[in-house]
């Protein structure tokens, strides 16, 4: 584990994960903001993905799409990934981010706008 | 002679029983000899495909066919992302305990008959290849996908959907995939990304109503009716027929398909809202096939596969497609104006041609 005092974030932290596609067409929406507590952990998965990575083409059909925008302090990072590639440190911040969106933290850490949106 | 309707004279017939056909010398069985002759001298590395020898008796004698057969493997995912999965049913292997691999076997058997009885295809390729499912993929996945490859099925996460098996629509619309990737490659974004969508629906409505028998106005024209739990509002995924009515669920919002041009959704979502704008063909199609009456995958199937498979560009747009499938109309049926007529009642009814027209204007 790496140290967190490297990932300590100098703000808030938020990272909303929007997943459209998939046969249904539907867009659901999950937002995690964590509290003071939890930010450094948030940044250190934040951190660990691959935000300039070039997404390989997409095949196929019916797969979802996933689009990935994170706040850390004064950083802001996004990127759009075809299914196939929510794989590692991906799949680990966005299975992060449905937790905290499904099963909210204690009020005392969670930011009040924190919710599972469905478009 | 071809049986246009079910097929309950179908059968794989074992190669001893195809010899002692193809060495029958009475003068009624001679068609069903040469067929069986053919059958047998079939060189296995010629094509991907199987074989079956249609029988059947027509005016006391015997008559046979050779047809294109499926074959079929489905593996199970065992519920990790991982793919191909284990098989668990072959071709000729007997139902399994699994409902959801039985399901899959059996919608990919309606699915690979549509397209060969109706069209004249033989699998998703038209080289006879083999078709590659699998199910359980993943946990509590909410989805069904063609990979380029196979179709993969999740089992639903049980609060919103069922298991994606449970519906033949959507087995046959992954199917179409196949069919449309090999047919045209129409790129899967904006227009031509709808027209994929769109054309994958017809063809997965086809192979639900063909194996339920229904006339077009008897058809539910839903894609995907019966995968939602009882939790949500909603009958189904999409309307072929009444874009944008499917659902209207607290959780998932209501159903974003347009039934006009006139409500075409930009956006960069979903490869350009390919599932959302797929509305507007859909129900230009199920005007067209209740404008003919009768069974859909007749005279207005016919036109959307012959327009798929006329050369059609893999960025075409909905007008294009729309010329390709009066072209097609007219050519197939030229004796029959009133198909080219419905053609055109079903792209003006979509807003997508502003009036009717001929292939002239």
């Amino acid at each position: 584990m790496s140290d967190r005092s490297t990932t300590e974030p100098a703000g808030p932290v938020t990272v909303r994960v929007t997943r459209t596609g998939g046969i249904g067409g539907m867009r659901r929406e999950w937002l995690a903001a964590p509290g003071p507590a939890e930010a450094p952990h948030w940044a250190e998965l934040i951190e660990r993905c691959g935000w300039h990575d070039t997404p390989s083409a997409r095949t196929g059909a019916d797969r979802f799409v996933w689009d990935i925008r994170a706040h850390c302090g004064s950083e802001e990072m996004a990127i759009e990934l075809p299914d196939a590639r929510l794989i590692g440190a991906w799949r680990d911040l966005v299975d992060a981010v449905r937790e905290f969106a499904r099963t909210p933290p204690p009020e005392a850490q969670k930011a009040p706008e924190a919710q599972e949106r469905d478009a | 002679m071809v049986h246009s309707g079910a097929l309950p004279h179908t059968a794989i017939v074992p190669p001893f029983l195809l010899s002692r056909i193809a060495e029958h010398a009475e003068p009624r069985f001679a068609q069903a000899a040469v067929a069986a002759r053919a059958t047998l001298a079939r060189d296995p590395r010629a094509s991907a495909g199987r074989a079956a020898l249609r029988l059947d008796v027509e005016a006391g004698s015997l008559v046979a066919e050779v047809v294109a057969a499926p074959d079929r493997t489905i593996s199970d995912a065992e519920g990790r992302e991982d793919l191909p999965g284990v098989p668990v049913r072959h071709e000729d292997d007997d139902p399994v305990a699994d409902r959801a691999v039985n399901e899959a076997f059996d919608g990919l058997g309606a699915t690979f008959e549509l397209l060969w009885e109706a069209f004249e295809r033989a699998s998703f390729d038209g080289r006879g290849s083999a078709l590659f499912a699998t199910v359980h993929y993943g946990r509590d996945y909410d989805n069904a996908f063609w990979d380029g490859e196979r179709m993969v099925f999740g089992d639903g996460d049980g609060e919103i959907f069922r298991g994606f098996t449970g519906s033949v629509s959507v087995i046959g619309h992954e199917l179409g995939h196949g069919v449309i990737q090999h047919a045209s490659g129409l790129v899967y974004e904006g227009q031509s990304g709808a027209l994929n969508e769109s054309i994958a629906d017809v063809l997965g409505a086809l192979t639900e109503q063909r194996m339920r028998g229904q006339s077009a106005d008897e058809a539910t024209w839903l894609i995907g009716a019966g995968i939602f739990t009882d939790a949500v509002e909603g009958v189904a995924l999409r309307s072929m027929r009444e874009p944008g009515t499917a659902y209207d669920d607290d959780v998932l919002g209501r159903d974003p398909q347009p039934a006009h041009m006139r409500d075409y959704v930009e956006t960069t979502e979903d490869n350009g809202g390919v599932h959302i704008n797929s509305g507007i063909p859909n129900r230009a199609f199920a005007v067209t096939a209740l404008a003919l009456g009768g069974f859909a995958w007749e005279r207005a199937g016919r036109v959307w596969y012959g327009a798929l498979t006329s050369g059609l560009s893999p960025t075409a747009d909905f007008a294009a497609f729309a010329d390709a499938t009066l072209v097609a109309a007219e050519a197939e049926y030229g004796e029959e104006p009133e198909v080219a007529d419905a053609v055109r009642a079903g792209w003006v009814a979509v807003g997508v041609w502003q009036d009717e027209r001929s292939l002239d204007d």
